[in-house]
């Protein structure tokens, strides 16, 4: 049988299976595999963070102007009167939060998360399936300084000096910064020193169960065992997306190339002709019964090829 | 084609009936996993609260049946991203703030920098190298200073006056805004232990060499009081807060150490897991020194302007020494174990 097949250049990616993953072995002792962050969701995730970082001080100077301070303005105060004084302190302060204490407070808070983190849906966990401690947390993020700031205040330095030391600087930089792309976990050299991860968890719908939308009785959709032995469980895979995603020309396509495949009869009377749907959803429902048969007797059959 | 076969009712396989018997479970937690995760842990109740771990061991048993018997790939993608959350949450940093504070003081802080001695020797040694070379170098030459000291001498150059030296080291009577600059330094300083810390990563070198160069712009500044005459008078001025900033630095530099020396000899571990060890040691005994360096800054806002007789001077400083090597030597020792029985007891001793 070398026609092509349904599931060839089929678009559908299955959600568990694409990208590295991170197992992590709870002390429950399941094992739960994590999909590893991927180097773009921490990169914007850090650029998120970034614009609140950058942007928080903007905003405070936008109240000071707002709120009546009109008597202490900078033009006629000395810098030396206290309340300037004070100003300052305050200012330089929350700076110095910003840009060291803003990832870790986040990432000790319950979510383990920046604001930045969460909205790219990923999260700091321990390595080695224990808690995250605090001690973890802020070296992982005093790593920070010698992976990002650093090279980044030298990188400016040296762009307005000119000379090696910005190249060296720069190539720095991008060692560092790219070190998450040349190992298999996505780490950080931060991630490597605090014994963390950062992994995707998003937040998933139950949806219902498609085998049990089957009618009891569907005239003219039965399969003898050849015909659905043609499958495994990547296709069934492909087969659930494609019932629950319902688009119309794809349900087309894909009935169409089954039937081709299982050597298919159509009824004669054309009212006998099941929709594409409620024949996929059959089909469906026959084949998951075959492969959960057989996996309860150990044998898994993982795609087409497998037998 | 047989008639009889594939015509089932529904709830026929077995996966159908596994998630009839447990979905109920899995919608409580989604739920309470929502509803801590927005609204946090208070306003659950004793009996929920108790719930929360069982209902968690039940779905992580559900996942780990649901991918042996189930082919649903929504259920077994809905358990999976649960069972991630839940155990997100369950395992996330939630200690107490109070717990974590009097454990980092008490305990981890101390044992910590115990733990580094070696190193600490090592960039002790460092910084007196860089202070007694930069001496030397400017007793055989004086024009050493400037490219030592460069931006960071306010006036305190080699023109300077013995007047002018000595109003620099004096209390404040002219009105500068020193508060605020101090807040500054602070953070300044801050950010260069950081630095002298995480260059460990790179083979510990540049964190000899920074050492060594902070030494040298501190035993210029010595050599050029020195040789006005108002040598004392100087160390007692920077005693007040250097002892402070100094040790501090120096446990930076030798958390640095630590690192280097972990990733070219991680010894019988794995390179992967001495890194992560040793990064736990020595971040929370950078921690420590950022703090330290916090507490100069506040030292050299207040007490540098308001303490100006040299002998007080002396007391302070030293005071601050004997106060740091004291919580650093004996605080959060282990109890004496009695010979087999291993006992997680930690003496809190008094700071």
């Amino acid at each position: 049988m070398a026609r092509p097949d349904l599931m060839k250049g089929g678009a559908v990616a299955l959600p568990f299976t694409d990208g590295p993953v991170t197992p992590v072995t709870t002390p429950e002792g399941v094992v739960l595999s994590f999909r590893t962050a991927s180097f773009a969701s921490r990169l914007a995730a850090l650029l998120i963070d970034f614009l609140i970082i950058i942007l928080a001080p903007v905003v405070l100077v936008i109240l000071y102007i707002l709120l009546p301070f009109e008597h202490l303005k900078f033009d006629n105060v000395k810098m030396d009167h206290p309340f300037i004084q004070a100003l300052f302190i305050l200012f330089v302060l929350i700076g110095f939060f910003l840009r060291s204490g803003y990832f870790m407070l986040f990432e000790l808070g319950p979510r383990a998360a920046t604001p930045g983190k969460r909205v790219m849906k990923i999260r700091v966990i321990s390595h080695d399936g224990g808690h995250l401690t605090p001690s973890a947390v802020i070296t992982r993020n005093a790593l920070r300084e010698v992976e990002l700031y650093l090279p980044l205040t030298l990188a400016l330095q040296a762009s307005v000096n000119g000379g090696w030391v910005s190249l060296v600087a720069l190539i720095w930089t991008l060692t560092l910064a790219l070190l998450p792309l040349f190992n298999t976990s996505r780490a950080r050299l931060g991630d490597f020193l605090g014994g963390t991860r950062v992994v995707h968890v998003p937040r998933e719908r139950l949806s219902f169960d498609l085998a049990e939308q089957v009618p009891v009785t569907s005239p003219g959709l039965s399969f003898t065992p050849e015909q659905i032995s043609v499958y495994g469980e990547k296709e069934l895979g492909v087969l659930e997306e494609v019932l629950r995603e319902k688009r119309a020309t794809t349900l087309r396509a894909v009935a169409d190339r089954i039937k081709t495949r299982i050597g298919w009869v159509e009824p004669k009377i054309a009212s006998d002709i099941p929709p594409d749907e409620a024949f996929l959803r059959a089909y469906y429902a026959a084949l998951r019964a075959q492969l959960e048969g057989r996996m309860l007797l150990g044998r898994r059959r993982k795609d087409k090829f497998d037998e | 084609m047989s008639e009889a076969a594939n015509e089932k009712p529904p709830l026929q396989l077995k996966s159908q009936k596994f998630r009839e018997a447990r979905e109920k479970d899995w919608k409580a937690l989604a739920k309470q996993i929502d509803r801590a995760e927005n609204g946090g842990l208070r306003k659950f109740t004793t009996e929920e609260l108790l719930d929360l771990p069982v209902l968690y061991r039940s779905t992580v048993s559900s996942l780990s049946m649901a991918q042996s018997i189930s082919l649903d790939r929504n259920l077994i993608t809905f358990l999976q991203a649960l069972c991630a959350r839940a155990y997100v949450y369950m395992y996330g940093p939630h200690a107490r703030p109070g717990v974590i504070v009097r454990d980092f003081f008490l305990r981890d802080l101390p044992r910590s920098v115990r733990a580094l001695w070696g190193e600490l020797s090592l960039s002790t040694l460092c910084l007196v190298l860089g202070i007694v070379g930069g001496i030397l170098m400017c007793m055989a030459d004086p024009s050493w200073y400037d490219p030592l000291v460069g931006g960071m001498s306010q006036g305190r150059d080699l023109n300077a006056s013995v007047d002018d030296l000595r109003k620099t080291i004096g209390g404040s009577e002219s009105g500068e805004p020193l508060a605020a600059f101090s807040v500054f330094l602070m953070s300044h300083n801050t950010q260069v232990t950081l630095s002298a810390f995480a260059l460990g990563v790179i083979g510990g070198l540049p964190t000899a060499f920074l050492m060594i160069v902070f030494g040298m712009s501190v035993g210029a500044m010595v050599w050029l009081f020195a040789s006005r005459g108002l040598g004392p008078d100087f160390i007692a001025w920077l005693s007040i807060h250097g002892t402070t900033e100094l040790t501090a630095a120096v446990i930076g530099a030798a958390a640095g150490f630590h690192l280097a020396r972990r990733i070219m000899f991680p010894g019988h571990l794995t390179r992967k897991a001495a890194l992560a060890e040793a990064g736990r040691l020595a971040g929370t005994a950078m921690l420590g020194a950022m703090l330290m360096l916090v507490i100069a800054g506040f030292i050299e806002g207040v007490a540098r302007q308001t303490v100006t007789e040299m002998w007080a001077r002396f007391t302070f400083g030293g005071v601050m020494l004997v106060f740091w090597l004291a919580y650093f030597i004996a605080v959060g020792r282990l109890r004496k174990p009695r010979p087999p029985k291993v006992s997680h007891e930690v003496r809190h001793g008094q700071t």
